[in-house]
């Protein structure tokens, strides 16, 4: 096993005095990841995602439970443990603003061990894996979020992890970049084995880029298994969003439900187990003066409520 | 820690003009100070046996010792805002020691500047012969002890308090109180500043040993240097157990 979890727990006192309480941040949390795979953390904000995360990289102690990472203890074997993992998270830098990515990279290397043919011949299979070899040269300030991120995904990249840790790496980029940095995960995964534990609460980071999803809510796992079987299980329905040239008195729905009309705007849900979301917007297009169309998946807490349902049920 | 210094310096230098700038305005700043000490003990001569050449001596000691552990350990006042903020994340990903890499990676030109001004202060007006050279040495090596183990101590209560105003809180206390005589001070306030808030060690005590080495003042204050600086790191080291990443903070 890559990484084992067992009965991980950790809490938060906050507030003072009478305000003073105690956040159980994660519960309880057992799991396994096999190397080579790609698993998707998930849950909505507060859930105990990132928490989780920490503590398997050993920047936070839990409150109880136990853990191994690549055969070590996280907390307690955190510098040994480091040079065999990467973890990015999507709010902190490792790199220097001011400076070049290649100036952090130097530095990084020396901190890895990294001698300075080793440093080199790494960053240019990274630059070109990534395709950011021309903002290795340019100061980090001038960058925009999406190229800061491959530039932070390379410097997590140096030391060759075997295991790499995303915490929300999504978090702020747009869609274009969104996906870019989706694909260039896979890419890694295929290309040189690396175990791949990613936070989100995006859906689209996990259909894209996990073969297996495991969701926490309230610190508790509620969820693990693949992403094609939760896939067929709870995102068996899309929202499809329709914007109108100009308003319309009745249409044909072709089985998919109105869920909120207005003049201007019609919203459908559309149970892709029964009707191709395809065939909807075919006959949408065609019948419709359609100003503008988009298909969505359902809320994550939606997802997370319909596991709730089915659980208890 | 070599290679996250460097960094660290071309970080600083990557912008020269405001490098120069913070560097240019410091000594403006501490020129004041030399104007103000000077008309000071024109008018009045003598304060509790300190004159104007002893004032001259604290302002080199304190400039010194807080532009080095300011500009070159620069994140040492930040320390609890880094740690509240949860900015600690990025150091724990690397496998170095967390307290050396947080103080090596950042480096302040503002205090350099008082650090040069220190250093160039004593040699105009310190009579600087070798052994006043190596007494004045020791004398900013103990206040940097002294002043870094503090602000590190006081800075590390964020662990457990979760707030990062009480770092920048000592550091105004320590530094005001440091920039004066501790002599002009008496009784219990004259205790505290060689306890709770040992500015004392930071400025006049060097001072004294400047003005008549005596080596028990100068054992008090290695031994005070010694303490505040194991203080210091045994807080962080400590405290990093209680850790949180800035999520209990957020979540409250």
């Amino acid at each position: 096993m890559t990484i084992v979890a067992d009965r991980l727990a950790r809490s938060f006192v906050t507030g003072r005095r009478r305000a003073r309480r105690v956040v159980e941040a994660v519960q309880g949390l057992s799991f396994t990841v096999e190397p080579g795979e790609r698993v998707a953390f998930i849950g909505p904000n507060g859930a105990g995602k990132s928490t989780s995360i920490k503590m398997l990289t050993g920047i936070l102690h839990p409150t109880s439970g136990d853990a191994t990472v690549l055969g070590r203890c996280p907390w307690r074997e955190r510098r040994a443990l480091t040079r065999d993992i990467g973890t990015l998270f999507g709010q902190r830098s490792q790199l220097w603003t001011e400076l070049t990515p290649r100036q952090s990279y130097r530095m990084l290397g020396a901190i890895f061990g990294l001698d300075d043919r080793r440093l080199d011949r790494r960053t240019a299979e990274l630059g070109a894996l990534l395709d950011a070899e021309d903002l290795f040269d340019v100061p980090v300030r001038t960058h925009s979020l999406g190229q800061r991120m491959r530039c932070e995904l390379a410097a997590c990249l140096l030391h060759e992890p075997k295991i790499l840790f995303l915490d929300e790496p999504t978090i702020g980029l747009d869609l274009l970049a969104k996906q870019r940095f989706r694909e260039m995960v896979v890419r890694l995964n295929e290309a040189q084995h690396t175990t791949i534990l990613l936070t989100s609460h995006d859906v689209a980071d996990i259909e894209y880029v996990a073969d297996r999803v495991i969701v926490i809510n309230h610190g508790r796992l509620i969820y693990d298994d693949s992403v094609d079987r939760m896939r067929r299980e709870y995102f068996a329905t899309k929202l499809i969003e329709v914007g109108l040239m100009h308003p319309v008195d009745r249409f044909e729905t072709l089985g998919a439900s109105v869920v909120h009309q207005s003049d201007l705007s019609i919203r459908l849900v559309v149970d892709t187990q029964v009707l191709p979301v395809r065939d909807v917007v075919d006959a949408l297009l065609e019948r419709l003066p359609v100003a503008d169309l988009s298909i969505v998946d359902p809320p994550l807490e939606d997802v997370i409520a319909s596991i709730y349902r089915v659980r208890s049920s | 820690m070599r290679a996250t210094f460097r960094a660290a310096m071309l970080e600083s230098w990557a912008n020269r003009r405001s490098f120069w700038t913070q560097l240019a305005a410091m000594f403006v700043n501490d020129i004041a100070w030399v104007a103000f000490w000077v008309l000071f003990f024109e008018e009045v001569g003598e304060v509790r046996g300190w004159a104007r050449a002893d004032a001259l001596m604290l302002l080199a000691v304190i400039t010194t010792a807080a532009g080095f552990v300011l500009g070159v350990t620069g994140n040492v006042r930040r320390v609890a805002s880094v740690i509240a903020d949860g900015e600690l994340d990025a150091a724990l990903a690397l496998p170095t020691p967390t307290l050396v890499h947080l103080l090596a990676r950042r480096i302040e030109p503002v205090n350099i500047g008082d650090l040069v001004f220190g250093c160039l202060l004593f040699a105009l007006a310190g009579d600087p012969t070798p052994a006043r050279i190596a007494v004045f040495a020791f004398g900013v090596v103990t206040a940097v002890f002294v002043y870094g183990g503090f602000l590190l101590a006081l800075g590390s209560l964020a662990f457990r308090t979760g707030r990062g105003e009480v770092g920048e809180l000592g550091f105004h206390a320590v530094t005001m109180l440091a920039s004066y005589p501790v002599d002009i001070f008496s009784g219990p306030t004259k205790f505290v500043l060689y306890t709770v808030v040992p500015s004392a060690f930071v400025s006049s005590v060097p001072v004294r040993l400047l003005d008549s080495f005596d080596p028990q003042w100068a054992a008090l204050g290695a031994g005070a240097a010694l303490l505040s600086a194991t203080i210091g790191v045994v807080s962080f080291q400590t405290g990093l157990r209680r850790y949180t990443s800035g999520a209990a903070w957020t979540r409250a």
